[in-house]
Parts: C-alpha cells; structure tokens; sequence
C-alpha cells in the first residue's frame, strides 16, 4: 500500500486554492453567489473532518451531525448569551462539538461496523430532541435566534464579516485552510499512517502492538472537532441554528457528500459537497422534486465510480 | 518515463478544460443592461416537506397575481417576474435561498415563508440586505411582535388573532372544560398560550399534550383525551398532523362526545379529510363563498377558470402579496425599499384585493394585515352544492378586535437612520 496521501499532488491543492481564492470573481458569470460558496467550503469542511475518520481510518458513523449541529449550537449560544466574540464563538462551538464527540467516542470504539454506525445515531438523536425540547434555552423547533456574527477587531482595523458577504466568504476560506493544513500535517504525520495501517487490516495493526482502541477513539475526537468547527461556521453563516442541524437526515448528506467526491483522496469531500451543494441549489429552483435527482446522480456515482468524482479523475495506475 | 501533469491525466485536464469552456456558454450570465428590466420577487417557501400543502396554493395565488397584473401592465409600467425558491422546510436551505434572490438574482422585493421559524430567520437576512419582506403565511406572533422590523409585512394573522377569535364562539357554544393537542414549537406554544388566555378570562380548565410537529399516531393522546371528558378538543396541529389527527379523532368514534375545534383548518386540510372528519369549529382567514360581498364572486370565478380550483385562504395570500407591491410601488412611485415599506403603513386594500366587508389595511404600528376572521363551522358539502361549499361562516370578527393593540404586541417599530 502506498497510502492515500502518497498519491495527493501538492498541485491538486494548488488547483483547488486558485479556485477558491478567486471565487468571488468568477463564481457571478457561472451563476453563483457569495453565499453558496461559503456553503460549499462548510460543508466541505464538514465532510473532509468526517473522512479523517471513514475514509482515513475506515470506521463509519450515521451522526456526525450532532457534532456539526453542537458546534453551531455553541457557537450561537455564545454569541446569543455570553459574548459578541465571533472568534471566541468559533472556539467555543467547536470546543462543544468536538469535547461531546471525544466524551461519547470513550463509550463506543469497541464497537465496530454496523454497531457502531448505529450508536452514533442514537446519539445524536438524543442531541437533537435536547436542541429541540429545550424551548427556554435552544429556542426549540424554531431555532435558536436572536445572534449575528460580528466584525472581527483585529487591534489596528476591523474586518466587516458582518455586512460584507464577501469577506465572511474570505474568513471562512482562512479558517478551511487552516483547518484543512492541520488535517493533512495529521495524516501525514506517524499517527496518520497508524490509522491507515488500521483501515488496511485492523487485526494485523494490533498483531503489531499498536493500540486501536485508542486511535480509532482519537481519529474520532479529531474529526468531530473539525466537523463541529464547520458547524460553528455555518450558524454564522445563517446567523441561525436549528435542531435540524443536529438530524440524521444531515449526516446521511454529509456521508453522502464524502463517498460521491471520494473517501479515499484527500479533497474528494470538498468536491463531493461542491457538487451536492451546488446541484441542491440550482435544481431545487426548477422542480420539486429535486431530492429525487440529487439521489439519482448518488446511485450512478456509486455505480460507476465507486472510487468517487476526485478519485474517477485520478490516474488509474495509482490505486 | 511518467508523463502525467500534476497527478491529472492530460486527457482530463483537457475535458475538464473543454467543460469548463462549454459551461461559460450554458449558464445564465449576468444582465447587464437594465433599462425595461421586470420587477423581480423572490418568493421562499416550503414546497417539499410537511408544510407543502399549504405552500404550494400560496406559490399559486402569487402566481396567478402577476399573470393578472401583467395583462394590465404589470408594476409602474414594468413586467413582473416571480422567482420561486424552496426552503425544504429547512431553515439553513431557506436563508440561503434568500440570499441568493436578493444576491444573485437582485429581487426587488422578498415573500415567504410557510414555516414562522424560517420567515423569521429570512427576515434577519432582509433586513440586513434593507429588502421589502411580506410574509404571507407564516403566523408567530413575533414576526409582527417582538421581533418586529421595519421592512417585514405580514398578510395572516397573529396565531393570537385566530386564537381569540374564535375562543368566544367556541365557549358560548361548548363550555369551558377543553383539551389541547398542540404542536410542540414555538407557533404551537403560542397558539395554545392565546387560547388558555381567553378560557382562563372565562373561568375555564384545560388539559393537554404537546406532540412532536410532524406527529403521526394520535392514540395515545386521544386515549387520554377520552378520559377527560372535555366539552372541547383543541387540534392545534398543522399540515398533515392536522390531517392524521381528524382522521383518528372520528375513527375512535370521539365526535360524539366531545365539540371540536381549533384555530385553522383550511381549506386545503378540508379537502384531504374523509367526509367524517369535516366537523368542528374554526377560523378561516379568508373564505371564497361570501354571498353579496363585491368583486368575491368574479374573483373566484375568475381564478377557478385560471386554474380549475376554488381559491384558499392561502391563494388569497399569494395574491394579496403581489398586489400589495403594486400598490406600494405606486404610491411611493419607486421600488426603494424604504419608501414602499412607508407607503404600506396604514395602506388599505381596495376592495377587488381585500374581497371582503369593511377596511383591510397593514397596520402602522406593527405592520400586521388587519382583515376579517372568519370563525364557523365545517362540514361535508351538502348534496348539490359546489363540493369545497365545506365551511359556513358563523360570524366575522374584526382583526383589530381579536388582535389588541400594537402595545400589546410588543413591537417597538425602528427605521433605519
């Protein structure tokens, strides 16, 4: 095995940055906005920190949603009651997110496949009926409301995330790079491989002493604090958080979005969401029944490229 | 010697390039002369999810408003041109609807949602981008309340209005002993909170359950119901809940002992229950059989013609909104946001878009439509008559009487600078 990250060419990276650095600017001809890329780079986020976990260590969970939805859940609870922050909104949401999944994670690393998907499910739904029971304090069903990001003082000048969608934009993409730089530099580092090793063959791993309990439990912590750091994101992305943040439903979408752009490439995530988001959007405006052509576009990925969108693009001798 | 450019093969890089150049081709660009360009609003509704049924009539009315208009000539001599969104009923999906109408697509003028909670979070977004916001059909009492804004108008009423309204029929009628089954969120609570107001005020006593929005399977609620023995049962649910509850409601035989009644049971609600479950007592916020009233009949027949229905509550709506710009747009003689949202202040309605007695108009104070709610009862259509003939208005109440005044709202209007 070569492993994954071997195949990842610092050029693709290149690509994707020029890309999304220039958005902005190209993204009104093809009929975009300001907004959806914004979408795109949180549920990117998302999904790239749920593949630390299935494509990178090869264990799966039906709940990352919770943790996204727990992230911006913090982060608007914050805002709403503590602070005008929005950086200290951003640490504290994923702090939330990411601390919940690392407590549960203790509770279930010894289950494995289906088990395992299973209990995270459960899980966020007892995170989404607290969110959503909670009238006084969650807002409920409603949501919770009553918060906007605000601009970040930076000492000198302040930066006006607040009004100008464009600079939110930017703010998110420097968090996204930050953030996608931490997960490469964890991949690549010994611990990264150790998980790959896990993936591979779970039992000769242990044959070699390594202890998998323990590094599937902290594949899981550091891909909830990512997804729950792109959950924070997304309250101040709608200045909103709602229990639907923390459903099921969104953690099929954000497994789907991971297996459509490609588990096994570093960016397949990112690409995959780009393409969920981006097709919810413009074919959800001409028909109702739009779910039923994103799933179509699903079943035809996972028929005739399983290896994903990004993976489809790859060289064929390097898997 | 390998030969591929950056891990890409070059085939794919020329694919992708060839795509790429073929998509510049395919998508809308962007217009850049406006000189008769229409005027555009957006409209964000739930047309997938649980409050579809009543989203997709709103869409409708709105719809078959800007044909009419734009046979006459549109809006300050300018076509319409309706851009429908859907939320999905989904909050997130909702906002960024909005802002991709008001972004990308520039509309002039925002409508939505069904969903009180996404009409709210989309009127945080309006506000901020200062974009006129009329809310047909979401009812919270906030939206016009507390959380008042400057550029939100509302058409429905108050969850509080209804509730009022319809309260002193149903105690005169029934007695004071009553049981809530209420949808648990915030449009819930507070119909529920309007309701138990009214019948403490006359000495009553209430039990009740609060049920998941997108409750199916009533029995253990109607069970305990039962077994209370009110004089009234209060179906709070909306959309489909609504529906499965009537449906249980009659096949556990309950309407025999027990009045029914609520706030809303719309048309489109009648239309889906069996014939056993068109009973009760509620209110209408518009209803389309209104004998001798100007300009009603025509307009319904008119719109069965258009579109082979008999208009809704929810079609009028739609059709109020679109009016409702027109009639802004012309008396501030421009689109600007802010001087429409000042010309609707205290506008009234002529009577083909009120189509109903006595003076509608958007109150100052809190910008709240001020119509007519019809309280009656519902029942199957009789033998020979048009078969939505489902409802017989008892009496109609004034908004202004069942709403209180704007201090009791809790709106404290604020205008830009």
């Amino acid at each position: 095995m070569s492993g994954a990250l071997a195949r990842e060419r610092p050029t693709t990276a290149i690509v994707i940055f020029a890309l999304l650095l220039t958005a902005p600017f190209w993204l009104p001809y093809v009929g975009g906005y300001d907004a959806l890329a914004t979408r795109v780079l949180v549920f990117g986020l998302a999904a790239m920190g749920f593949n630390m976990l299935l494509g990178f260590t090869g264990v799966m969970s039906f709940g990352h949603a919770a943790y996204f939805g727990l992230g911006a859940y913090g982060a608007g609870l914050m805002l709403r009651y503590v602070t005008s922050s929005t950086m200290l909104a951003v640490v504290s949401g994923t702090l939330l997110g990411g601390l919940a999944g690392s407590l549960f994670g203790t509770l279930i690393v010894r289950r494995r496949g289906v088990y395992f998907a299973m209990v995270t499910i459960a899980f966020g739904q007892i995170c989404y009926y607290i969110a959503y029971s909670w009238n006084s304090f969650t807002g409920g069903f409603d949501g919770l409301r009553g918060f906007s990001r605000q601009p970040i003082d930076l000492g000198f000048t302040s930066i006006d995330i607040q009004g100008n969608g464009t600079a939110f934009y930017y703010f998110v993409l420097l968090i996204f790079a930050l953030a996608a730089a931490a997960m490469g530099l964890i991949l690549r580092s010994p611990f990264g491989r150790t998980l790959l090793a896990i993936r591979e063959n779970e039992r000769r791993a242990r044959f070699l002493g390594i202890p998998i309990e323990r590094h599937i439990w902290m594949s899981f912590s550091i891909s909830c604090f990512f997804t729950a750091l792109a959950g924070a994101l997304y309250a101040l992305l709608n200045n909103f958080a709602d229990p639907l943040g923390l459903h099921y439903t969104l953690s099929g979408e954000i497994v789907i979005m991971t297996v459509m752009g490609g588990m096994r490439a570093f960016w397949g995530p990112l690409i995959g969401a780009a393409v969920f988001v981006v097709l919810e959007d413009t074919i959800s405006s001409m028909t109702v029944n739009w779910m039923s052509f994103v799933g179509i576009i699903f079943i035809l990925v996972v028929l005739f490229f399983p290896r994903g969108l990004l993976g489809m693009l790859k060289r064929r001798d390097a898997a | 010697m390998d030969r591929k450019i950056v891990g890409l093969r070059r085939r794919t890089l020329l694919t992708a390039g060839a795509t790429l150049g073929g998509l510049q081709l395919a998508s809308p660009f962007i217009i850049s002369a406006r000189g008769e360009a229409p005027v555009k609003i957006g409209m964000v509704d739930p047309l997938t999810g649980s409050l579809s049924a009543p989203a997709g009539p709103e869409v409708e009315g709105a719809k078959y408003a800007v044909a009419e208009l734009n046979k006459a000539g549109g809006i300050l001599g300018r076509q319409i041109q309706l851009l429908v969104e859907d939320s999905a009923n989904d909050v997130g999906t909702g906002v960024q609807k909005t802002r991709k109408l008001i972004d990308r697509d520039k509309v002039d003028v925002i409508f939505g949602d069904v969903n009180s909670g996404i009409a709210y979070a989309m009127s945080q977004v309006t506000n901020e981008k200062k974009v006129l916001h009329i809310v047909p059909g979401g009812h919270t009492d906030p939206i016009t309340g507390a959380d008042c804004k400057w550029n939100v108008f509302r058409i429905c009423n108050t969850t509080t209005m209804d509730a009022t309204a319809v309260s002193g029929e149903l105690i005169k009628r029934f007695g004071k002993r009553w049981f809530f089954i209420t949808p648990d969120y915030a449009y819930g609570h507070s119909l529920q909170d309007a309701f138990v107001k009214q019948l403490k005020k006359a000495g009553g006593e209430y039990q009740g359950d609060m049920l998941p929005i997108a409750n199916s399977d009533f029995s253990g609620t109607l069970i305990k119901a039962k077994a209370y023995k009110p004089d009234v049962l209060l179906n709070n649910m909306g959309g489909l809940a609504q529906v499965d509850c009537m449906k249980q409601f009659t096949q556990f035989g309950m309407e025999k002992e027990m009045a029914l009644g609520g706030a809303l049971f719309e048309l489109e609600a009648l239309q889906a229950v069996p014939v056993e479950a068109k009973a009760g007592w509620w209110t209408m916020e518009w209803w389309w059989n209104q004998p001798g009233v100007p300009h009603v009949a025509e307009f319904v027949a008119a719109f069965r013609k258009a579109t082979g229905k008999t208009p809704s509550a929810r079609h009028w709506f739609g059709v109020v909104a679109v009016h409702s710009v027109k009639l802004a747009a012309e008396k501030a003689k421009a689109l600007d946001s802010l001087k429409m949202a000042h010309a609707l202040e205290d506008l009234e309605l002529p009577a083909d878009v009120a189509l109903q007695p006595g003076k509608v108009r958007y109150r100052a104070g809190d910008h709240e439509l001020m119509p007519n709610i019809f309280v009656g009862n519902a029942h199957p259509a009789k033998a020979g008559a048009n078969p939505d003939d489902m409802f017989t208005v008892a009496k109609l109440v004034p908004g202004e009487e069942a709403a209180g005044s704007v201090a009791d709202t809790g709106c404290h209007m604020k205008y830009p600078a």
